[in-house]
C-alpha cells in the first residue's frame, strides 16, 4: 500500500470511559444529543456540512475508505487498493457480499455512480478532493480503476471524506435513503430528531450493538449538557470547555477528550491588502497575541497552542517555528512601528467559531500592552462565511482536521486554492507541496513539510493561536468509546462502535 | 417626604433612589470603576475576592467594573431607543386614531405587517442589511419597538376620540395637532407612562436577546443584557457571574416602575381615590 | 358589524400579501443566498454555480416570486430549497407544537394577569398590589433565556421534577407532552404576565379618575363593585389590545425559549431558514405567523367595539 499514515496522535482521556471495557452486548436505544445541524439538513450526502448530518450519514451509509484508530487509511466499501509508481493509476477492489437495505448487492457500478455524484457539474463540497481524477473505469463487477491527472500517493485518504457515501447505481431519491450502513432510516425530522433502526445484518464484525439510534438536535450547549447530566440523553458532543470540569463531577457522566485534533482557531489577514501587505505587520500580529492566555481562559486548557499554520502539534509532520512565536509585546511594537504603525481592524463572530469574540477581546488586550490599537468588530454569525470570510482583510476562521498533511496545507495555502483565505501566494511553497505529494522517502518528506510550515509561519497571513480539543460527554453506561484522530464522537461512528454495559 | 409638592410613598422613594444611583453610576462610571472597561484582571469566572468584589466574567474582566460601565451603555441605549420609539409610536398612533378612515387603515395594516413577523427575525434581517453599529442597533430597536407603542396609543386614542370633549373640540374646528396635543395626549398619558416604564426595560432585554444571535452592542463595550448572555453558561453549574447583571436589570426595572406607579397614583387621586375617602 | 368583520378579513388577506412581498424583498437585499449558505466554508465558484442552477436561482427575482405566489394561491407552498422537503408537512407539526405551547402558557398567564391586575386595582396601594406588582416586574426584568436556565437548574437538575428537554414529536402522548412542555410554558407565562397585569391594573385605575366612577363612589358602592361593574368594562379596550398583543407574542416571539428548551416550534424553523436563506420556508413561516397575528388582532378589535358602547354606535 502506498501512502503513509499522516497522523500520529496523542490521546488523553478524562473520566475513565476509555478503560478496557467488558464484552460488548446487544440492545438498547442510544440517545444522542448533538449540535451541528439545522432544520434545513438533507439526507443527500452532497450537502453535508456539519456533525449531525455526518453522524446520521454514517449510520445509514458506508464510506469508501475509513481512517483507523491510528489515522491510517483502511478499506471500507473499497476493500483494498494498489498503485503504480508515480501514483497516477489506481486499482480499487470493491468489497464482496455487501447488500443495501433494499436488498441489492453492492458492485463496482454503485461505487462509480457514488463517486461521480461529486464530479463534474455538482454542488458537492467534495468536488475539489476529486478534481485530480481524470477517469474512472469499471474493470470487473468488483474492481475499478481510477486515473489521476497528476500523481497523488494519498488518494485513499481523499476517499475517506464524509461526503463520499455509497448509494446504489442510479439512486436519486435521497428522502428514502438506501445504504449499506448498520442502521436503516425510520424517521427523519431535520432540526428535531433522526431515528434509525438496526438492520440486524451489518457486514462489519463486532459492531452495531444498539437496536436503534435516536439522534436529537440540541443546539444550545447548556441544554445539551444538562440533558446529559440528568440522563435524558446518553451522549452529547461539543461540551463547553468552560464548564467541562463541572460535568466531570457528575457521577453518571464521563468526558472523553481528544487532544489536539479539534478545530484550528485562527485570525487570517489578506496578504495582498493594505496594511497586511507588510510582513512586518503580519509578524507583529503573531507576536502580539498571547496564545497561552487565550488557551487558558477561553478554552480552559482544553486546547494546544497554535503554530500559525493549520498543522496541529499532534501531527507527526508538525514542525515548531524557530524561534517560537510566543507573546512578546516589545517585539510586536517595534515590528508594528516598522510597518508604519497602521490602524488594524479584526472582524470576529461566534458564527466563525465558538469563542471567537472572547479570543478577539483578549487579543485586543494583549495588543494594547504593546501600544497597538487593535479594533475588534463583532459581526453577525449569519452569513459569515459568505460576507466576511475571504472578504474582510482580517477576520476569524476555523479549519477542521484533514486526513493528510497534504490536504491540510494545500486546501488553504497553495496559490490556486479556492480557500486560500490569506491570499498568501508563494511559488516555492507550491512546488514543495507538489513534490512532497509523490515523495515516498519518509525522512525527506518530513523535511519538506517542515520547510513548508516554516514558510507559512514566517511569512503567511494566518495567526493560528490554538488547536482545540474535542470534548464528548457520555453516560457511564455507554462503553466502547475511544478518541479518534479525525472527528469527535468516535469519528461520528459512535452508533456502530459503542454499546451499553 | 414630599417631592415636587407631592407626598411620595416609601416605595416611590426607593424607586427614585434606585434610579438616581443608576444615573450616578452611569455618569461617573469611569471615575468609580476599579479597573478599565476591557482590562483583564484574572482567569475566567474567578470567584469574588478582595480585589474583584463580584468576581470576574467569562474571560477574566472584573465584574463590578463591567457592571459600572454597563450602566452607561445599557441605560443610554434603552433611553434613546425608548424615547425614539415613543415619539414615533405615539405620533402615528394618535394620528391614526384621530383621523381614522383610510389613514388609520393604512398605518394599522403596515404596523401589522411588522408585528406579525417575529422581532428577532426582523432584527436579524435589518441588522444584516444595515450593518452592525450602535446607530443601526438603536434605530432598529426603536423602529421595531414603536410598532408596539403604536398599537397601544391607537387603542387609547380611539377610546378618547369617542368621548364628548374631543367631539366638541372637533366641532370648534380645532386642527389635528391641537386635538392630539391638548385633548387626547393628556388623557392618554397615564397608561402610556406605565407602558414607558415597561418598554424601557424591554429594550434592555431585547438587546440581550439580540446578543443571543450575536447582534448586540459592539465589542468591547459592556451592556447588562449582553453580560447575562455571555455568562449564562455557568448558571447551571452554580457559577453566579450571570446573576449580577441580571440583578442589575431587575433592580432598575423595579425602581423605574415604582416611580411610574407613583405618578399614576397622583394622576388618579383627584377624583376616584378621593371619592373613596 | 358583519360588514366590519368582512372588511377586516379582506384587509387581513391584503396584509398577508404585503407580508409576503416585504419578506421576499428583504431576502433579496440580504447578502448571500441559499447556495452559498448551505455550502458555507466549503463553497467554491464551481459548486456554487451548479447549486444555483439546480435551484433555479439564476432566474430573475420577480419571476421567482410570481411563480411562488401562483403556487401559494393554489395551496402549494412548495418544497424547501435546502432539503427538498414538503414545506407544509414540515411546518404543520411544528405549528401544532407552537400553538400547544402558546395555549398552555396562555391558560396559565391569562387568569393570573387579569385576575391579579384587577385585584391590584381594587387594593391599590396596599400590600397585595405592591407584592403582585414587584413580583411581576422582577419576572419580566430577566432575559428569557436566563429565566429558562434558572428553571432548568431548579426543576430538572437540582430536583428532577420536569425534563429540561421539551423535544416532543407527533407520537408523544398528550400527558407526556403536557409534562415536557411545562417548563417552557412557565417561562413564557413569566414573560407575558407582568405586561398584562400592569396594563389591566393601570387601565382600571385610569378609568377610576373619571367623573362617572366618582359618581358611583358617591352612590356608596364598594370599591370592588365599582371596579368590576363600572371601571372594568370601560377599561376593556386597552386591556384586550394588550392581551391580543401578548397572545400573539406567545406564538410569534418564542424563538429564544424554543432554543433553550429545544422545543420544535416554528420560530427555530424560521431562524434556520433565514440563516440558510431558504426563501420559500421563510415565506411560509412568515405567513403562518402573520395569519395568527392578524386573526388575534381582528378578534381584539371586534371585541373592543362590542364592549365599548360608544364605539358600537358610530356617529
Amino acid at each position: 500500500m502506498a501512502g503513509a499514515a499522516a497522523l500520529g496522535l496523542a490521546f488523553g482521556s478524562l473520566g475513565g470511559s476509555a478503560k478496557a471495557a467488558e464484552t460488548p452486548k446487544k440492545g438498547g436505544t442510544l440517545r444522542l444529543g448533538m449540535e451541528g445541524g439545522s432544520a434545513s439538513d438533507s439526507l443527500d450526502p452532497r450537502t453535508y456540512a456539519d456533525s449531525i448530518p455526518i453522524s446520521y450519514g454514517y449510520q445509514i451509509f458506508n464510506g469508501l475508505v475509513e481512517l483507523d484508530a491510528d489515522g491510517n487509511a483502511k478499506g471500507e466499501l473499497l476493500e483494498s487498493w494498489e498503485t503504480k509508481p508515480g501514483a497516477t493509476e489506481w486499482i480499487f477492489n470493491v468489497r464482496k457480499g455487501i447488500t443495501f437495505h433494499s436488498g441489492k448487492t453492492l458492485d463496482a457500478d454503485d461505487i462509480i455512480y457514488s463517486l461521480n455524484l461529486h464530479r463534474g457539474e455538482t454542488k458537492s463540497a467534495a468536488k475539489d478532493l476529486l478534481s485530480a481524477i481524470s477517469d474512472i473505469k469499471k474493470l470487473s463487477a468488483n474492481q475499478i480503476q481510477i486515473t489521476l491527472s497528476s500523481g497523488n500517493a494519498d488518494l485513499p485518504y481523499n476517499l475517506t471524506d464524509y461526503h463520499m457515501l455509497v448509494v446504489p447505481n442510479g439512486f436519486t431519491d435521497f428522502s428514502k435513503p438506501d445504504g449499506t450502513g448498520a442502521y436503516a432510516l425510520e424517521s427523519f425530522e431535520p432540526g428535531v430528531r433522526v431515528l434509525t433502526k438496526n438492520t440486524g445484518h451489518y457486514w462489519k464484525p463486532n459492531s452495531a450493538w444498539f437496536d436503534s439510534i435516536e439522534l436529537k438536535y440540541i443546539p444550545d450547549t447548556s441544554s445539551r449538557t444538562q440533558a446529559l447530566i440528568s440522563g435524558q440523553i446518553d451522549a452529547a458532543n461539543r461540551l463547553d470547555p468552560k464548564t467541562v470540569s463541572f460535568v466531570q463531577k457528575s457521577p453518571k457522566v464521563s468526558v472523553l477528550q481528544t487532544k489536539g485534533t479539534g478545530n484550528r482557531f485562527a485570525f487570517v489577514a489578506l496578504c495582498d491588502t493594505d496594511p497586511f501587505k507588510s510582513n512586518d505587520l503580519r509578524m507583529a500580529l503573531k507576536y502580539g497575541i498571547d496564545r497561552q492566555k487565550i488557551v487558558d481562559t477561553v478554552y480552559k486548557g482544553y486546547a494546544s497552542i497554535g503554530n500559525d499554520t493549520t498543522i496541529g502539534p499532534a501531527n507527526k509532520y508538525y514542525a515548531p517555528n524557530n524561534p517560537p512565536h510566543t507573546y512578546d509585546p516589545d517585539k510586536a511594537a517595534s515590528l508594528w512601528k516598522k510597518a508604519g504603525s497602521p490602524a488594524i481592524e479584526l472582524q470576529v463572530s461566534e458564527g466563525a467559531f465558538s469563542g471567537a469574540t472572547d479570543a478577539g477581546i483578549l487579543y485586543q488586550e494583549a495588543m494594547k500592552k504593546a501600544g497597538i490599537n487593535l479594533n475588534v468588530k463583532r459581526v453577525s454569525g449569519d452569513g459569515y462565511w459568505d460576507n466576511v470570510w475571504l472578504k474582510a482583510p482580517f477576520c476569524a476562521v476555523y479549519w477542521g482536521g484533514r486526513p493528510t498533511v497534504d490536504l491540510q496545507l494545500s486546501q488553504t495555502f497553495i496559490s490556486t486554492a479556492n480557500w486560500n483565505d490569506t491570499h498568501w501566494r508563494e511559488p516555492a511553497f507550491d512546488k514543495i507541496i507538489t513534490a512532497a505529494r509523490v515523495e515516498l522517502d519518509e525522512a525527506k518528506r518530513k523535511q519538506m513539510y517542515a520547510e513548508a510550515q516554516n514558510m507559512i509561519a514566517d511569512t503567511g497571513g494566518m495567526v493560528c493561536f490554538a488547536v482545540g480539543d474535542y470534548l464528548d460527554g457520555y453516560s457511564k453506561k455507554v462503553q466502547g468509546t475511544a478518541p479518534h484522530p479525525r472527528y469527535d464522537m468516535c469519528d461520528q461512528k459512535v452508533a456502530e462502535k459503542a454499546w451499553f454495559s | 417626604m414630599t417631592i415636587f409638592g407631592q407626598k411620595a410613598p416609601a416605595t416611590a422613594l426607593v424607586g427614585l433612589l434606585i434610579i438616581l444611583l443608576n444615573v450616578l453610576v452611569a455618569v461617573a462610571g469611569p471615575m468609580v470603576a476599579p479597573y478599565g472597561e476591557t482590562q483583564v484582571v484574572g482567569g475566567g469566572w474567578d470567584p469574588s475576592s478582595a480585589t474583584t468584589w463580584f468576581g470576574t466574567d467569562q474571560i477574566g474582566r472584573d465584574m463590578l467594573t463591567r457592571l459600572i460601565y454597563g450602566a452607561r451603555m445599557t441605560i443610554g441605549i434603552a433611553f434613546v431607543t425608548t424615547i425614539l420609539s415613543f415619539f414615533i409610536g405615539i405620533t402615528l398612533g394618535l394620528v391614526a386614531a384621530v383621523l381614522g378612515k383610510w389613514v388609520d387603515v393604512v398605518i394599522s395594516r403596515l404596523v401589522d405587517v411588522v408585528l406579525s413577523i417575529p422581532l428577532l427575525i426582523w432584527a436579524l434581517m435589518i441588522l444584516n442589511v444595515l450593518g452592525q453599529s450602535l446607530t443601526s442597533l438603536v434605530l432598529t430597536i426603536a423602529f421595531l419597538d414603536s410598532t408596539r407603542v403604536f398599537r397601544l396609543s391607537r387603542a387609547l386614542g380611539i377610546n378618547l376620540v369617542a368621548l364628548d370633549f374631543v367631539e366638541v373640540a372637533r366641532m370648534r374646528g380645532e386642527g389635528l395637532w391641537w386635538i392630539i396635543g391638548r385633548e387626547v395626549l393628556p388623557n392618554a398619558a397615564a397608561p402610556l407612562m406605565s407602558e414607558f416604564g415597561l418598554r424601557f426595560c424591554f429594550n434592555f432585554l431585547f438587546i440581550a436577546a439580540l446578543s443571543f444571535l450575536g447582534l448586540g452592542v459592539p465589542l468591547p463595550y459592556a451592556d447588562w443584557g449582553g453580560m447575562v448572555k455571555d455568562n449564562v453558561g455557568g448558571i447551571s453549574f452554580g457559577l453566579p457571574a450571570a446573576l449580577y447583571p441580571a440583578a442589575a436589570i431587575a433592580i432598575l426595572t423595579v425602581g423605574i416602575n415604582l416611580v411610574v406607579d407613583w405618578f399614576l397614583s397622583i394622576d388618579a387621586r383627584p377624583s376616584g381615590a378621593q371619592a373613596e375617602m | 358589524m358583519i360588514r366590519l368583520i368582512l372588511m377586516r378579513i379582506g384587509l387581513g388577506l391584503l396584509t398577508l400579501f404585503v407580508v409576503s412581498a416585504v419578506i421576499f424583498l428583504l431576502t433579496q437585499i440580504l447578502p448571500g443566498d441559499v447556495a452559498s449558505s448551505v455550502l458555507g466554508q466549503n463553497a467554491t465558484p464551481e459548486n456554487l454555480a451548479a447549486f444555483r442552477h439546480e435551484l433555479g436561482l439564476d432566474q430573475p427575482a420577480l419571476s421567482r416570486y410570481l411563480t411562488w405566489l401562483w403556487g401559494v394561491l393554489h395551496g402549494d407552498f412548495g418544497v424547501a430549497l435546502t432539503n427538498k422537503r414538503d414545506i407544509i408537512q414540515e411546518l404543520a407539526p411544528r405549528f401544532r407544537n407552537t400553538l400547544f405551547l402558546a395555549g398552555y402558557a396562555a391558560l396559565l398567564a391569562l387568569p393570573i394577569s387579569v385576575g391579579f391586575g384587577i385585584l391590584a386595582a381594587v387594593r391599590e396601594g396596599r400590600l397585595t398590589d405592591r407584592v403582585a406588582n414587584i413580583l411581576a416586574l422582577i419576572c419580566i426584568s430577566m432575559p428569557e433565556f436566563f429565566v429558562g436556565y434558572l428553571l432548568i437548574l431548579n426543576f430538572s437538575v437540582n430536583h428532577e421534577y420536569f425534563p429540561s428537554l421539551a423535544t416532543v414529536s407527533s407520537d408523544t402522548p398528550f400527558g407526556e407532552r403536557v409534562w415536557a412542555v411545562t417548563l417552557p410554558a412557565i417561562t413564557m407565562t413569566l414573560l407575558v404576565t407582568a405586561h398584562m397585569l400592569r396594563m389591566t391594573r393601570n387601565s382600571v385605575l385610569a378609568i377610576m379618575s373619571t367623573p362617572y366612577v366618582e359618581m358611583a363612589f358617591l352612590k356608596g358602592l364598594t370599591r370592588g363593585r365599582v371596579v368590576t361593574r363600572h371601571a372594568l368594562p370601560n377599561a376593556a379596550s386597552p386591556i384586550i389590545s394588550v392581551i391580543a398583543l401578548n397572545l400573539a407574542y406567545l406564538v410569534v416571539g418564542v424563538v429564544v425559549v424554543e432554543n433553550v428548551f429545544t422545543y420544535p416550534g416554528v420560530g427555530q424553523y424560521m431562524i434556520d431558514a433565514v440563516t440558510k436563506r431558504d426563501v420559500p420556508v421563510i415565506e411560509a413561516c412568515g405567513i403562518v405567523f402573520a395569519s395568527v397575528f392578524i386573526t388575534l388582532n381582528t378578534l381584539a378589535d371586534v371585541l373592543a367595539i362590542v364592549l365599548n358602547p360608544r364605539l358600537r354606535h358610530p356617529r
